[in-house]
């Protein structure tokens, strides 16, 4: 009873910290102007300005920022949960010509921070016209090594014997991945879906550069414009932080209950 | 276990359609989303503008309404910060899809005149140049800074400087009188700080250097000798002065590395810093955190030259923006003198004209007419760095310097010494 | 370069068909995405000018090797990178055991630890430079209140401090990966080791490392890439600052690229920290390997 008492007491300690500063930014955009600029950081407002909020939707196209940034990172986040877990699943389990080369060729790719290929991207893109479009915003994140290196550390533990039965019962290949494989690999599609989506959903640089007219920001480019020359307008950035933050927590409360031991891999026992 | 070997499982044509299939669907899900496909400056009837986030001003709508009414176009404003707005700009450079009207922080105008990224005005200025009083109605520091190779590429659209900013009642509480020079400052600063009150503050980003050293009577870079910081013992003398002000005497706290500029401001109307060195552009944020905070602007020291440091943004047109006429319009428009002065009453910003500077709404307001007054003494410090085109290695060595010098205490001469030395490497 | 040798896997190549089938719609994503814009970029670090329009041939390359701050760049994001690995794996596990019990209000716990990660970098980094700040920040003052001197720490241990931070926000990340990777250990051979009286502490080394294997090497080949390619930390709170205590070499050459606009002394770095990157994957990977055999 002390061990636990003891788990429960770091795991608070450690929650605390974690949450706190996030609780500071949730005041924050709930301030007046002047309180957040005031040198003694005010703790919690004295009377809470909800119309902040709202304010966001006046000053900008702030309703748009939510639609592109769902749409961009909802799609993207799609198109990594069918193909990452396929590709993961060719690297660990077939036996292939130039496997290793490609499984590297593949790793190598996240070694490039993103604004090193930005500008061929975007000149790629201008030349495709796809500036200022969804299909701009997302075809250079369609699916990333990070991904499929995931995926392809769950899948091989999967037992071969498995595969190889679903081979005699003449199972189709693309069959053997849907009802075989993917089915133990929950977990890792939900982590999957939830970084990938958190990772696009605060991607900056992209969009920044991508889109043109105001109407087509996501959510992090749009919070720029409540940036002043030489200061921010906190209470409205911290506003729109609050937004940016609550689809992500959505999806991680509703991707969590994958993590709980015992329902993941019941094809294995 | 190996499969069985009278069914060799394959591909079946039905699996590679499904593949297919999951393969093309979500560029064609994304395509159908449905998104303008314009392309910035492409499209004809639309005229884009890069302008700073900040500088929205309403003043700035009204001209923009009477020029999409004049021209019949519809004008796409991108506002930006600072450093986005340059990624993105070099982005185009690269793509070679430009906007029709850039704003920018200072300096650009001649590095993307030098790099061959932005199109002479010479022609307008020859043309309209006396109808609407440039370069003659425009401070000769905003020429200069926005010319290369005897040709204007860059109108002024601000124009602002750095000078003292002090708490009125702190030292009349001490019974001082304001610092004219840098022995009084560093008296009247040492004999301020106490019960957790610093005399002053000063800046952790670098730009703020100048003033000392143009007070202290250094040149930066000589083009023609290739003197670097000299004379040497005065730019010793400068950097040693700040940091002692931190260090040694106790009067001004360590200034934190950031990307903010903030630090002094929040400082001093949080009461806690009762001298800061700044411009018009943090006049804002202090009388909305600190209305009852009784604010002083006087003159910038004085040392061996009695000097400061300007600043303030330009417009530019990039070389191959498809419709010069139109951008030049712009221009035109937005820095007429009845904008400068409704941008001014609206928002407190100076502006370049010298005929601004005799406007009522500057001589009648105590804190616009006292940066005014120090316009004439103001310096572009980094001019002549800048038309060698290799700013940025210099800023990054600068920065380098002063954060040895002000915040880790380093000794000044070193430092310097150090500074002068990766300095020749590059600009040989 | 010898490529780290894979899993040897049970099927038999006559498979090969099917694998290429599968991997098409990732070959050709990845070499129009990929691996055409890094040629472009190997193409750029030939070059020189603001336009990189003038051949340099090796030109940057000798000099970013013979570059001082580049190697004190690159000593900077290695330090700040192994802080990361061990930082980030040793908490990251620690808080997943924790979370793997059954615990009343595990899942409260896990949303609380993971909360930072879910918001952008952006935004923790300017939340943490305020809470730094040492005259008005909020951590100060909390530390005066209750009788400590306040400390200066963006300026005494720049580098830590804000290794500190991006552990803060990432360690729940950690977390997550290491409790999905929890769960493809099956309870049978924990009791059957409790069977045979093996201890917590036996159980944990005999059974929950050796089984969790491929989720390690997973999550520290991600933290030396993410640890060497850090940049918001240095971009948002310190601006590489104090002097060039806190340079991370992703944040140097993007300003190489992008405040100085010399694209192609940038890419000449880019393409050595690829080299230097692709390196450290390929030596994790076949301790990794070697690892698994052990065990």
């Amino acid at each position: 009873m002390v061990r636990k008492s003891l788990l429960y007491g770091l795991l608070a300690l450690a929650s605390l910290v974690t949450v706190l500063p996030l609780l500071y930014m949730v005041s924050l955009s709930l301030q007046t102007e002047a309180e957040t600029l005031s040198p003694d950081a005010v703790i919690w407002p004295e009377s809470p300005q909800w119309g902040n909020y709202a304010e966001l939707f006046t000053r900008a196209p702030f309703g748009n920022f939510i639609v592109n940034s769902l749409v961009v990172a909802g799609a993207i986040t799609l198109a990594h949960l069918i193909f990452d877990p396929l590709v993961g699943y060719v690297f660990a389990k077939f036996r292939f010509p130039l496997r290793n080369t490609l499984f590297v060729a593949l790793l190598a790719t996240l070694m490039v921070p993103f604004f090193v290929r930005m500008i061929p991207l975007y000149v790629l893109m201008a030349n495709m016209g796809w500036l200022d479009t969804y299909q701009g915003l997302i075809t250079p994140f369609l699916m990333d090594a990070f991904g499929i290196f995931l995926m392809r550390q769950f899948i091989q533990p999967i037992p071969d014997d498995l595969i190889s039965a679903a081979r005699i019962d003449g199972a189709s290949e693309l069959a053997i991945y849907r009802r075989v494989i993917l089915p133990q690999t929950r977990p890792a599609l939900a982590v999957l879906a939830l970084f990938t989506f958190v990772f696009q959903w605060n991607e900056f640089l992209w969009p920044l550069v991508a889109t043109s007219t105001p109407e087509m920001r996501t959510i992090p480019v749009g919070l720029t414009l409540f940036n002043q020359e030489y200061f921010t307008l906190w209470h409205l950035t911290a506003a729109g932080s609050v937004i940016l933050f609550v689809p992500t927590a959505v999806l991680f409360v509703l991707t969590q209950r994958y993590f709980v031991r015992g329902i993941a891999l019941t094809g294995l026992k | 276990m190996s499969p069985h070997p009278s069914r060799p499982a394959r591909l079946s044509r039905r699996d590679m359609f499904r593949l297919a299939g999951a393969a093309a669907a979500v560029p064609v899900l994304s395509a159908c989303a449905g998104a303008p496909t314009t392309q910035s400056s492409a499209a004809p009837g639309t005229f884009t503008v890069y302008w700073n986030a900040g500088h929205d001003y309403q003043a700035y709508r009204k001209v923009i309404a009477e020029f999409e009414q004049a021209n019949k176009v519809k004008v796409n404003l991108q506002k930006y910060q600072w450093p986005d707005l340059r990624t993105r700009l070099l982005a185009d450079f690269a793509s070679g899809t430009v906007p029709d009207l850039v704003e920018e922080p200072g300096g650009w105008v001649q590095e993307f005149a030098i790099s061959g990224n932005a199109r002479s005005l010479q022609d307008f200025v020859d043309r309209d140049g006396e109808a609407m009083g440039f370069p003659s109605d425009w401070q000769p520091i905003t020429v200069e800074r926005n010319s290369y190779q005897g040709k204007v590429y860059g109108v002024q659209l601000h124009l602002t400087c750095n000078t003292l900013l002090y708490n009125k009642a702190m030292l009349r509480d001490a019974g001082l009188e304001v610092p004219t020079t840098w022995e009084e400052f560093l008296d009247a600063a040492r004999a301020l700080t106490k019960d957790g009150v610093y005399g002053a503050a000063l800046n952790q980003d670098y730009t703020y250097v100048h003033p000392w050293l143009a007070q202290a009577g250094v040149t930066p870079y000589n083009r023609e000798t290739g003197a670097i910081m000299e004379p040497r013992a005065d730019a010793i003398a400068a950097m040693q002065f700040q940091a002692d002000l931190i260090h040694k005497h106790k009067a001004a706290p360590v200034p934190v590395s950031s990307t903010v500029y903030s630090g002094p401001q929040k400082l001093f109307s949080a009461k806690r810093a009762a001298m800061i060195f700044t411009g018009p552009w943090d006049l804002d944020p202090i009388t909305k955190t600190a209305p009852d905070l009784e604010l002083g602007i006087a003159a910038p020291l004085k040392n061996k030259v009695h000097a400061t440091q300007a600043a303030g943004v330009s417009m530019f047109v990039p070389a191959t923006a498809s419709r010069p006429e139109l951008s030049w319009d712009f221009i035109k428009r937005i820095t007429a003198l009845e904008v400068e002065q409704a941008a001014t009453k609206e928002t407190g910003m100076l502006m370049p004209r010298v005929s601004w500077t005799r406007l009522p709404e500057v001589q009648q307001h105590e804190q616009i007419k006292a940066f005014a007054d120090a316009l004439p003494i103001a310096e572009d410090s980094t001019q002549e760095v800048r038309l060698t085109g290799q700013l940025g290695r210099w800023e990054e060595q600068l920065k380098l310097m002063y954060q040895q010098v002000i915040i880790q205490n380093e000794p000044a001469a070193e430092a310097l010494e150090a500074f002068a030395k990766a300095a020749e490497g590059f600009l040989k | 370069m010898r490529m780290p040798r894979l899993r040897p896997s049970t099927l038999s190549g006559r498979y090969a068909r099917t694998a290429y089938l599968f991997l098409l719609p990732a070959i050709l994503f990845f070499a129009f995405m990929f691996y055409l814009p890094i040629g472009n970029v190997v193409a750029t670090s030939l070059r020189t000018g603001p336009q990189a329009d003038q051949w340099a041939g090796f030109g940057n390359y000798a000099q970013a090797l013979a570059d001082p701050a580049v190697a004190h760049s690159f000593l900077v994001t290695l330090t700040f990178a192994v802080a990361e690995v061990i930082g980030s794996i040793v908490l990251g596990l620690a808080l997943a055991l924790a979370l793997d019990q059954p615990l009343r209000g595990r899942v409260v716990f896990r949303v609380l630890l993971l909360v930072p990660y879910l918001t952008s970098v952006a935004i923790v980094g300017l939340l943490w430079r305020n809470i730094l700040d040492p005259e008005l920040g909020i951590l100060n003052r909390v530390l005066m209140a209750a009788g400590l001197p306040g400390q200066q720490w963006l300026n005494t241990a720049p580098l830590l401090t804000i290794a500190a931070v991006t552990l803060w926000q990432s360690v729940g990340y950690t977390m997550v990966l290491f409790l999905a990777g929890l769960q493809g250990i099956p309870e049978t051979y924990y009791e059957a080791a409790k069977i045979d009286g093996a201890d917590a502490w036996r159980r944990f080394w005999r059974i929950t490392l050796p089984l969790l294997a491929p989720t390690t090497l997973f999550v520290s080949v991600m933290a030396v890439i993410s640890g060497l390619q850090a940049f918001g930390q240095a971009y948002i709170i310190t601006n590489g600052g104090p002097g060039d205590a806190t340079d991370l070499l992703v944040f140097h050459i993007f300003n190489v690229a992008f405040r100085t606009r010399d694209f192609g002394y940038s890419s000449a770095q880019s393409v050595l920290l690829l080299i230097v990157i692709v390196a450290f994957t390929v030596i994790q990977l076949r301790a990794g390997r070697r690892g698994e055999v052990t065990y």
